[in-house]
């Protein structure tokens, strides 16, 4: 079997096109979940009982249903119960967004245990109201300290966001499919793919290590 | 108009459920007990003093925890046949990509506990005559498994869910049986409820059984 991965080149088009949405569906929801994320390791973490119980049910049920399903369940379900339409790119956002959260909860939640109990005695002496405290003391401690867990957190859900081509998004995988299909060449498309996303990822994971070393020697 | 649950399809179509259920099982188990032996060796492998056999071992690491696994299934459906012209039943290739992502993302978790093996205990090995293989077994994998664990439950535990990729390669896993009975009855939404619950329900007994395990070795072993 012979391969030649130079016809791939008339494909370079759509395959980036495809990136582009992965890296756009991937970068919104990272952002929104991180939001979301945070929250609920506030509620998780703080909140009176039956609100942590709610943020820990939250949280389990996102980490311990495949995203796979939770995709098929917020295309396939969720409009049924809400009776309205709900368009595969919302489905997709709403669904890695609320995965994203659950995930990164738990990153939050590790750093949120660091926080000293002088800070938060120090916070109480000067007076701080709830919000000033969650803003300017938790929120940036905790956010430089879960830094390199959370881009570890990004790299992961540009890997899984691959999913939305189950819904038919057509992102990266996708597109990938699809060339692979019509053109019958499955060993260089697909390979190429996988080149790709690691192309991508790879040198993301690195910074991880860097960022990592840098948070260590300053706190 | 309130949507009008009827869970009847779902009872019809239990048996369809089950046996995806216990295919899902069957390849996150076999998956995991390669992953975890698998694991080791590759972790121990990463730490070789030869440039010659680091480089292909944490390429191979890095090629599986920086690409989706969805390509990966994908990839080995596909690709293994036609280069390497083998022909593996649908089960035994979905066990093999599972177990392989889950070994490079095991042997991550090992890693550090391999490293973290004071100096003297290699000593003693070598003063005792032990073999490099007896070195690894008797004193490294004891370490490097304690410290490991809590990762590699978590680990075993993504990779059942993972199996769920398997669905779309058409091996009839819990996932595919779910599209399968949706598409059949029409009813999407008490079907996925429900085979979204059979994961939940499976991931948190099996972590709740390892985290005891976890616990009563931690009371054993501390002495």
């Amino acid at each position: 079997m012979k391969f030649n991965f130079l016809f791939l080149l008339g494909y370079a088009h759509p395959l980036l096109a495809g990136l582009a949405l992965t890296v756009k569906l991937t970068i919104a929801s990272s952002v929104a979940g991180v939001v979301l994320g945070f929250i609920a390791s506030l509620l998780r973490t703080y909140g009176r009982t039956a609100v942590r119980a709610l943020a820990g049910a939250y949280v389990e049920v996102f980490r311990g249903t495949p995203l796979l399903v939770q995709l098929f369940w917020f295309f396939f379900c969720l409009p049924l119960l809400l009776h309205v339409d709900i368009s595969v790119e919302v489905a997709s956002f709403v669904a890695l967004s609320l995965y994203m959260g659950a995930i990164t909860c738990e990153t939050f939640r590790g750093s949120l245990s660091l926080i000293g109990r002088e800070e938060m005695d120090a916070c109480v002496a000067l007076g701080l109201g709830r919000m000033t405290r969650i803003f300017y003391i938790v929120l940036p401690l905790t956010f430089v300290r879960a830094m390199p867990p959370l881009l570890s957190n990004v790299v992961s859900l540009f890997k899984e966001s691959a999913l939305v081509s189950a819904l038919g998004m057509a992102d990266l995988m996708f597109v990938g499919q699809n060339i692979a299909n019509t053109s019958a060449r499955p060993v260089e498309v697909l390979t190429s793919t996988a080149l790709i996303y690691f192309v991508v990822a790879f040198p993301l994971t690195r910074c991880v290590g860097g960022i990592e070393r840098r948070v260590l020697r300053r706190f | 108009m309130a949507y009008s649950f009827d869970f009847s399809s779902i009872s019809s179509g239990f048996d369809t459920l089950w046996q995806g259920l216990a295919i899902t099982f069957l390849i996150a188990l076999c998956a995991n007990v390669i992953g975890v032996i698998a694991g080791f060796v590759i972790g121990l492998l990463s730490q070789a003093r030869s440039r010659l056999v680091r480089a292909p071992v944490s390429a191979f690491v890095e090629f599986f925890r920086c690409t989706p696994a969805l390509v990966q299934v994908v990839w080995f459906f596909y690709c293994v046949p036609i280069i390497f012209n083998v022909f593996l039943t649908p089960v035994t290739m979905g066990v093999l990509v599972i177990s392989l992502n889950l070994s490079a993302f095991n042997a991550e978790a090992y890693r550090a506990g391999i490293q973290s093996v004071p100096r003297e205990q290699y000593d003693a090995g070598i003063a005792l005559g032990l073999s490099p293989l007896q070195r690894a077994i008797y004193i490294v994998l004891p370490h490097a498994f304690r410290s490991a664990y809590p990762v590699l439950v978590t680990n075993g535990i993504s990779a059942l869910q993972q199996t769920s990729l398997l669905s779309v390669v058409a091996i009839q896993d819990l996932m595919y049986r779910g599209k399968e009975l949706a598409s059949d009855t029409y009813r999407p939404l008490e079907v996925f409820t429900t085979v979204g619950l059979l994961y939940l329900a499976v991931s948190l007994a099996v972590a709740q059984i390892l985290r005891g395990v976890e616990r009563r070795r931690a009371l054993h072993y501390s002495v």
